[in-house]
């Protein structure tokens, strides 16, 4: 692993049941990219996304992480990474806030980034509404405000465009475009983010495409 | 241990119970129902196997009672996928278990703070009140294990098709030393009947349990529930 690569997988494989979701994957990112991960449905962007974030672990291959292999070195990895999947990852019963400051805890930042957050991503106004109560756009936001609340040097986003409004894809713009990270979006839609510098990557039943 | 993210993860269960209001109340219901069930269909407070069975059928009603609360552990994490994003956080895993005794137990607490004076109003209301400080040590250490156990094997169950056939099957077996042992002492609380150095024994036998499967779940909740 050269020093400038953030992200190596090499013949990385998941298998669920009999099926290979990823099936051999050699993958490497380097350190301030962003990488547009693209693939029909089933293609294993998701379950790279989740491996990556050490949601899952992998059936065989090497994954490493800044540096950190996994799933030996999993808490290494956790404090680097923030992660968006395709749920927002929100308790529908909490509020926008109380939602942020379980996660602030969990992730050992101070309850005053909470409100940092909340403002960054237009969602202040909402801070005191049920998740249950906000509109798909604005569960996206509340995602980014999640993955930014430690200040990640990794962010992995799994279709992050799905269900935003303007305001929301404004927001997201702005995120991604702030200098110092490594970003891994997995998307159907890599032409949404022309102009964000990204490398297009395209995989295809579990390995990168030719 | 991380005493932040314990508070904020036990806050999280009981607003999320304070506002879904899903387990308490339905527990409430079973473990009344279950008295009702045992007083009239049992012919009235006049058992044949007198405190002894009375207190048995008290232990088999909180046992299933809890199963009823287990039942809905990690519910909300299943069923709205909030499970990655605790998943992807950076602290211990076992602490996912240890919130969730610490809100099994104040759920089943709550619900014996009405269930036990209604045990006896049904069952024991001619005999003389129970020996409290004993009667209380019994009841908080069988909950403590109840939880124990309960949150690992419900963390267990969580991740597989057949959870609502897995976490029953699986409980009752490894609640049995614990219930036999509950209903012993509890029997010991109502007078005439005293236990004396037996009954320090069987307390001391359920803070075993409880530190053995404290132990376990410590242990054993990141393999549980590693994808």
């Amino acid at each position: 692993m050269r020093s400038s690569e953030t992200i190596v997988c090499a013949g990385l494989r998941r298998r669920f049941g009999e099926r290979d979701a990823l099936a051999g994957l050699d993958f490497v990112v380097e350190a301030g990219e962003t990488v547009l991960v693209t693939g029909p449905n089933g293609a294993g962007k998701t379950t790279l996304l989740r491996i990556l974030a050490t949601v899952l672990r992998p059936t065989s291959g090497r994954v490493a992480v800044s540096g950190h292999e996994l799933p030996a070195r999993a808490a290494d990895v956790r404090r680097e990474v923030g992660y968006a999947g395709h749920d927002p990852l929100a308790y529908p019963d909490l509020t926008a806030r109380e939602n942020l400051e379980l996660y602030a805890a969990l992730y050992a930042v101070p309850d005053a980034r909470v409100a940092e957050e909340l403002d960054r991503v237009g969602l202040d106004g909402r801070r005191g509404d049920r998740a249950a109560e906000l509109s798909r756009g604005m569960l996206q936001r509340l995602a980014l405000a999640r993955v930014g609340l430690h200040r990640p040097s990794i962010v992995l986003l799994d279709e992050p465009t799905a269900g935003l409004d303007a305001e929301g894809r404004d927001v997201l713009r702005r995120f991604l475009a702030e200098p110092g990270r490594t970003i891994v979006v997995a998307t159907h839609e890599p032409a949404w983010f022309d102009g964000l510098g990204g490398r297009v990557v395209a995989m295809a039943a579990g390995r990168v495409a030719a | 241990m991380n005493a932040r993210a314990l508070r904020a993860l036990v806050r999280k269960d009981l607003l999320l119970e304070l506002r879904g209001r899903e387990v308490v109340p339905s527990m409430a219901v079973f473990v009344a129902a279950a008295f009702v069930l045992f007083r009239f269909g049992l012919g009235g407070t006049d058992l044949a196997g007198g405190t002894r069975a009375a207190t048995g059928m008290l232990w088999v009603a909180i046992v299933f009672t809890a199963l009823v609360g287990l039942s809905r552990s990690f519910a909300h994490e299943r069923e709205g996928g909030t499970w990655d994003g605790l998943l992807a956080a950076p602290v211990d895993r076992a602490l996912f278990w240890a919130a969730r005794t610490c809100s099994t137990f104040l759920f089943l607490a709550a619900v014996q703070v009405v269930a036990l004076p209604a045990f006896w109003l049904f069952f024991l209301q001619e005999h003389a009140g129970p020996s409290y400080p004993v009667l209380v040590a019994a009841v908080l250490l069988a909950d403590v294990g109840i939880a124990c156990l309960g949150s690992l094997l419900a963390g267990l169950a969580s991740s597989v098709r057949a959870r609502e056939v897995l976490l029953p099957t699986l409980f009752l077996p490894f609640s049995i030393p614990l219930v036999l042992t509950a209903v012993r002492v509890t029997t010991d609380t109502i007078p005439p009947q005293t236990g004396g150095l037996d009954t320090l024994g069987r307390l001391g036998f359920l803070a075993l349990y409880d530190t053995v499967f404290a132990l376990l779940g410590w242990a054993l909740f990141e393999y549980v529930v590693e994808d």
